[in-house]
């Protein structure tokens, strides 16, 4: 499936050739989930990940939906 | 451990060694058993009886990075209950290195009359007049005692707003670069001050007489343990000194939760405008500076320098929540306005977050369209010259609700929420339902909890425990003078114990988990509750205004829906 991608925080600077505002338009397999798609940016393991999908937060083993925007941030505990 | 005590009726001063019965207490935990202990209630806040405490953390002053937090304390003249507001700076360090506990501020000058007190570096107190001064906003305030007391010199000092007497009136505390850009903001203590006949203190930072620390080879061995924890930690480690606090903008858009057109939308038009990241590249395209070391002794540098097109300073310490306050709440999606906006609420010396919630209101009241950045710029400037109508702005949302006859006023014990909507982020209604200080961002904040998926944003279940226990913590941390953004790193409890060998070192008593946050935030939110119940709050007070629990909140279109009964047993200890 296809879904897409914005990075937010340090992640953006992550991904080679990421371009905000636009995103990034990824293709992972149907059941794959929020933690896979680190793996696939190659950005595994990062601590404090954190995916919003539709306005949810997801947990890192929710299933992701084809077609849909999925953003990922890094943990913030206020300011 | 030494109390500065000034008089402002007579102009005395009077320096005591630090009685027993405060002795252990620092930042918050002081300021607020003090006004507790010391303070009528039933007084007018901006009258003689009231007393301004100023009190650097317990750890403010050692080595420990990240320890120049001050605390500021009072009867609130916005809320009529206690009020602690801390900021950053130099300050806190400053008094720190003299072994200065506390600085007490009584009585009230005459009429018109002003002075400023300044500390030394042997930490000898001394009012000087400063009737030349009145009137004058905080950056050429600070300027001037910079110009006539040197570079090494750290200043707190209200605007015209706190000399109006207006009760959203701020304490502006001067950074690393001498800029008055960081503030205790919240509650009206800069009213206080100006009540007080007080325009500054300021304090010459190469003070060399800190109280000794009871084992000083446990405490350094200590530091470097939280100094290593808080560089490794993703947050202060990476994303605060490459976007500071900004970065929130982002995820309480996507997740609906960024209060928007004074609180009639969770998500803001534009709001990428904004953002965090477009706040870094457009100070970096310009020449301004990110990662800026705002604070004494910080090893994170969330901070920043706003600069024009040119390249000219605007404003420093441009923070999330007053992005929000002055973005989000009116609809301003540019942030050369905001940063100006920014600039103006120091330079005028009053709280940016009531401000712009102020605006909001009169906005959403039909004043001024909301997006109208020059109209909220006018509005601001109203409050500096002292116009009937920057009267109303600068007492805070509620008095500008009071004069449009306007229902929609966010506010909780009469001060504006901060950058959370309650219907979207429940666990954030509850703390500012229930803080003793009202609406408040720093008194136990889920938005990292619900970020790291242990809290659901949406969900009731749970949110009442873990708001206490996020206020209890706060309330202990807030006592010792370490910058939030540091304490992060240390907040888990496995993660706490380096930071409560610290402690335990600083003070010569060992500290158990129990006693640190545990007992001690418990101590302080007691004295709070205790005070504020003495001044005639009750459990309605404990309450969010009508339109939270009546108004759904797009795009999830919830409400607040923490009962009444469940708000009454977060202080259940
Ligand atoms: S992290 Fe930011 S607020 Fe904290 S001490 Fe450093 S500059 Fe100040």
């Amino acid at each position: 499936m296809k879904i897409k991608v914005k990075l937010y925080g340090t992640l953006r600077h992550r991904v080679a050739g990421y371009h905000s505002p636009q995103g990034l338009e990824v293709e992972i397999p149907d059941e794959a989930t929020a933690k896979d798609l680190l793996d696939t940016l190659k950005i595994p393991g990062h601590r404090g990940a954190v995916f919003i999908m539709e306005g949810r937060i997801l947990n890192a083993d929710d299933k992701l939906r084809h077609g849909a925007l999925l953003d990922v941030f890094e943990t913030i505990h206020g300011g | 451990m030494k109390f500065i005590r000034v008089n402002m009726t007579d102009k005395s001063i009077r320096v005591q060694d630090v009685p027993e019965e405060y002795s252990g207490l620092g930042g918050r935990g002081l300021t607020s058993i003090m006004i507790n202990a010391e303070v009528s209630p039933k007084c007018d806040p901006l009258g003689p009886e009231n007393k301004l405490v100023v009190a650097p953390g317990l750890l403010s002053g050692t080595p420990l990075q990240n320890t120049s937090r001050i605390s500021i304390g009072a009867k609130s003249p916005l809320t009529g209950g206690i009020k602690e507001s801390n900021a950053g700076g130099t300050v806190a360090a400053a008094l720190g290195r003299l072994g200065i506990t506390g600085i007490i501020i009584e009585g009230q000058a005459q009429e018109r009359d002003l002075s400023i007190l300044r500390v030394d570096k042997e930490g000898e107190a001394g009012l000087i007049p400063a009737r030349d001064y009145k009137g004058m906003r905080t950056y050429t305030f600070v300027e001037k005692m910079i110009e006539l007391y040197g570079k090494k010199t750290s200043v707190l000092c209200i605007g015209p707003a706190g000399e109006y007497r207006l009760t959203a009136a701020s304490i502006q505390s001067s950074d690393i670069d001498g800029h008055p850009c960081r503030a205790a903001a919240r509650g009206g203590l800069g009213a206080v001050m100006g009540a007080k006949g007080l325009k500054a203190l300021i304090v010459d930072q190469r003070g060399q007489s800190p109280d000794p620390i009871a084992d000083p080879e446990v405490f350094k061995e200590a530091a470097r343990a939280i100094a290593k924890a808080v560089k490794a930690h993703p947050e202060p480690g990476h994303l605060m000194p490459t976007l500071g606090t900004a970065a929130l903008v982002a995820p309480l858009n996507s997740m609906g939760a960024f209060p928007s057109y004074n609180a009639r939308k969770g998500v803001m038009n534009g709001w990428e405008q904004i953002s965090g990241e477009a706040l870094a590249e457009l100070i970096k395209k310009r020449g301004g500076k990110t990662t800026h070391m705002g604070c004494a002794q910080c090893i994170i540098h969330c901070s920043n320098v706003f600069v024009d097109t040119q390249g000219k300073y605007v404003t420093g310490a441009l923070e999330y929540e007053t992005i929000w306050a002055m973005g989000g709440m009116t609809g301003i999606a540019d942030l050369d306005t905001i940063a100006r906006l920014d600039f103006l609420c120091d330079d005028i010396g009053v709280d940016t977050m009531s401000t712009g919630v102020g605006v909001a209101v009169a906005m959403d009241a039909g004043y001024k369209e909301f997006e109208d950045g020059n109209a909220a710029i006018e509005m601001v400037e109203e409050i500096g010259r002292g116009t009937e109508f920057g009267r109303i702005l600068g007492n805070g949302p509620a008095a500008v609700g009071k004069y449009f006859n306007h229902p929609r006023v966010p506010v909780v014990k009469g001060q504006g929420i901060a950058g959370y909507d309650p219907r979207a982020m429940l666990g954030n209604g509850v703390t500012f339902a229930t803080s003793p200080m009202g609406a408040d961002h720093t008194a136990g904040n889920v938005i990292g909890l619900c970020l790291q998926g242990k809290l659901d944003p949406l969900k009731a279940e749970g949110v009442v425990e873990i708001s206490r226990n996020l206020q209890i913590a706060i309330a202990a941390f807030d006592c010792t003078g370490h910058c939030f953004m540091a304490t992060v790193a240390v907040l888990d409890p496995e993660a706490g114990e380096p930071f409560r060998k610290a402690l335990s070192a600083k003070l010569g008593t060992e500290l158990g988990p129990e006693d640190f946050p545990g007992a001690m935030g418990v101590r302080v939110l007691k004295a709070e509750r205790e005070f504020n119940k003495r001044a005639g709050f009750t459990n309605k007070d404990d309450r969010l205004p009508k339109f939270f629990y009546e108004e759904p909140l797009p795009p999830h279109n919830t409400v607040f829906v923490i009962s009444d009964e469940e708000l009454d047993t977060v202080f259940d200890f």
